[in-house]
């Protein structure tokens, strides 16, 4: 069962950013500058963790993790966007 | 004739891990360590991030003579066997003072509170520590205590190194290799609270598994009660048997399996597109324009038809991230895919050699695919017929029968040709677009669609809906196939299709029951719910082909009933389609392996 995350970071090195930036690009979307919306089971949350933490500084480094609830028919209802419009793609399939 | 036990349990060090698992349920031993399956869950990923740190380099352990001259030595991560007991452990940690040592075992979980309420080891924990202990002596070393240190509450649980422990251990490991050379996988435990957090529960289906077994042996009793009442050897129809159904009622299925996968499956279908990959992102560009991102994480399986150009490195990480890439050509006939290495586990396999040899297993589960498929077949025609015709219902029904008095396959197939007769003769009937809305459309002046059909007919189709119902079972094909690799059988070798050159003959198998249900049932909801339309086919020479969009129109109809949830009249719990071809596929496993007597063929109610 996969729930919605919003993974927000802060990174005091450029290099380091970047690293975050890639890293998060492969489990979400990109919905604003530094912040991810991720659809995660709990097995894929302790696998990001682990990669993010090897990758920033302790000390000067922070990344939130917000857990939005279960993905499934959880719909728009969480985030309201003011501006930009914030939609969500849910199929069942992916075609091009 | 050389057997696999002969060599394997010969010289085979058994490791410490595995004998943990031993204690925690033997049948996750046998699956772990015989069938060489294992898969990560969120505790196991939890054990092993934690783990990577204690892992990350390995000490040697310099040897007793030589300890006892140092003052205290720690050494991490150290790998010792033992000759004398076949045994091998990987140490987390051993604090020596001298020739003295102690190993420490990390764990991810929390200790045992005993009943006096001072902590305690778990019997898993115990042993395996015990067989670090052994192998330390072994190795020249005193060894009294050893310690495990549990990661949740940071505590430390002492325990001592004495004869009775030993011996303990030593009755498990021989216990251990009596399994693996018995070659008979344990039953499942029974409604163990062990269950839930087991990561391999996807694999054994304890529940299912045990369920299955229940119901046929107690199927089998009532059958040869003499002068008792003769139940309908069905495994749907009957409901629960009256008499002897305790077992049954005080086991009831838990749903442990997750009733979605969430990961979906990508269709690849505009010709000349390129697929790359930059940082596990597949990068879909047409004509060097990035037309669209797509993250692996995602993703089940990719599908491409035509000439779609996908990268080595697209191919390579698809590969390392488990996702087969299956190839079909333009036109939808599924060409073959490529994988990943794979399961190992070729004694399933072998099991699966062995039983297509025998005409009596391939008769008996043809049987109960054939009559699966008539049934659904039926419910189709009565759930969506706008006249369920009576005629042809009673029909199907007495080829239920029939198909129970089939003495070979080539009879059954009759049986089989027969009520696909029957059944697409009233096909028509199920299709509710009205000829006002849907006019038949001139096409180069000559040619005229209307969705209107006749009979069944392929290679090629030569009207829109057979061409939809070609290109629906071709996608089934390709997702039982997927289903049989993944499970870890041979997808080219069925029971009642015999094998011939390139057809997934088990695929073909498996997919008898749900071709009503999945296939049939899209292309219905493709044209009712115009999803597809009448402007979506073209000729092509005596053929009749969907359009790229048309295409497009039809997966989304066929995925959107894959990721359907469906209630399992065994089981009693909601899974999708999707995760439902591989819970079959599963138990066909199960039976060729002998632990279930019976296919249970999905039949929808």
């Amino acid at each position: 069962m996969r729930s919605s995350f919003l993974v927000c970071y802060d990174i005091c090195d450029d290099k380091r950013l970047r690293q975050v930036f890639k890293t998060l690009r492969g489990w979400g979307d990109h919905l604003q500058y530094s912040v991810f919306e991720c659809q995660l089971t709990p097995a894929d949350l302790i696998t990001l963790r682990g990669q993010l933490k090897a990758i920033i500084h302790q000390d000067e480094d922070q990344v939130l993790f917000i857990n939005l609830g279960p993905s499934e028919g959880r719909g728009d209802r969480v985030i309201e966007a003011l501006g930009q419009p914030y939609c969500r793609m849910d199929s069942p399939c992916l075609i091009v | 004739m050389i057997r696999i036990s002969d060599i394997q349990s010969a010289d085979e060090l058994l490791p410490a891990r595995m004998l943990n698992e031993f204690v925690y349920c033997p049948r996750l031993f046998y699956l772990e360590h015989v069938d060489g399956l294992f898969a990560h869950n969120s505790d196991t990923l939890e054990g092993a991030a934690r783990h990577s740190r204690v892992d990350a380099k390995s000490d040697a352990l310099p040897t007793a003579q030589e300890a006892v001259q140092c003052e205290s030595i720690h050494a991490r991560s150290v790998t010792l066997s033992s000759e004398q007991y076949g045994l091998i452990a990987k140490l987390d940690l051993i604090e020596a003072e001298g020739d003295l040592a102690t190993p420490v075992d990390y764990k991810r979980g929390a200790p045992k509170s005993l009943d006096d309420g001072s902590l305690g080891a778990w019997d898993p924990d115990r042993i395996q520590l015990c067989v670090q202990a052994l192998v330390l002596r072994e190795n020249g070393y005193r060894c009294d205590e050893g310690i495990l240190f549990y990661w949740a509450t940071r505590q430390r649980v002492r325990i001592t190194i004495d004869d009775a422990l030993v011996a303990e251990t030593l009755a498990i490991v021989a216990a251990a290799r009596r399994l693996m050379d018995a070659r008979q996988i344990p039953a499942p435990l029974v409604n163990s609270p062990k269950c839930p957090r087991c990561s391999l529960v996807s694999i054994c289906l304890p529940d299912e598994t045990s369920h299955c077994r229940a119901y046929v042996a107690c199927e089998q009793s009532e059958q040869t009660q003499p002068g008792g009442r003769w139940v309908q050897p069905l495994l749907f129809d009957v409901g629960y048997p009256a008499a002897n159904s305790e077992s049954i009622e005080s086991a009831p299925v838990r749903q442990l399996i997750t009733s979605r996968d969430e990961r979906r499956p990508l269709y690849l279908n505009t010709q000349g597109n390129h697929v790359g990959i930059s940082a596990q992102v597949l990068k879909i560009k047409e004509k060097d324009k990035l037309i669209q991102e797509v993250r692996l994480n995602d993703l089940c399986q990719v599908n491409i038809f035509g000439n779609i150009q996908l990268t080595t490195q697209a191919i390579g990480a698809l590969m390392t991230a488990d996702i087969p890439v299956v190839y079909f050509s333009y036109g939808g006939w599924f060409h073959g895919m490529t994988q990943s290495v794979g399961l190992k586990n070729i004694l399933w396999r072998r099991e699966q050699f062995r039983q297509a040899d025998s005409n009596r297993f391939c008769l008996q589960l043809a049987k109960q695919l054939v009559k699966g498929k008539i049934r659904n077949q039926r419910t189709l025609l009565m759930r969506n017929h706008v006249e369920p015709p009576e005629q042809a219902l009673q029909f199907l029904k007495a080829l239920t029968i029939e198909v129970r008095r089939a003495e070979s396959l080539a009879e059954l197939l009759g049986v089989e040709g027969l009520a696909a007769r029957v059944y697409f003769e009233h096909f028509n009937g199920m299709i509710k677009v009205g000829s006002d809305d849907d006019r038949p459309r001139q096409q180069n002046g000559k040619h005229e669609f209307r969705f209107d059909f006749e009979r069944r007919n392929r290679r090629p189709p030569r009207d829109p809906i057979n061409a939809l119902l070609s290109l629906g079972y071709s996608l089934l094909a390709k997702d039982l196939t997927i289903a049989a690799t993944s499970v870890g059988l041979d997808p080219f070798l069925g029971f009642y299709h015999q094998p011939r050159f390139g057809r997934p003959a088990l695929a073909l198998d498996l997919m008898e029951p749900f071709r009503p249900l999945i296939v049939d049932s899209a292309v219905l909801s493709a044209i009712n719910q115009r999803m597809v339309t009448i402007s979506d086919f073209v000729v092509v020479g005596d053929a009749v082909a969907l359009t790229a969009n048309g295409r497009k129109g039809f997966f989304r109809a066929y995925e959107q009933r894959m990721d359907q949830l469906v209630t399992h009249p065994l089981f009693g719990y909601r899974v999708s389609y999707r995760r439902l071809l591989e819970v079959q596929t599963r138990l066909l496993a199960r039976q060729l392996m002998g632990e279930i007597l019976e296919y249970p063929v999905f039949e929808t109610r």
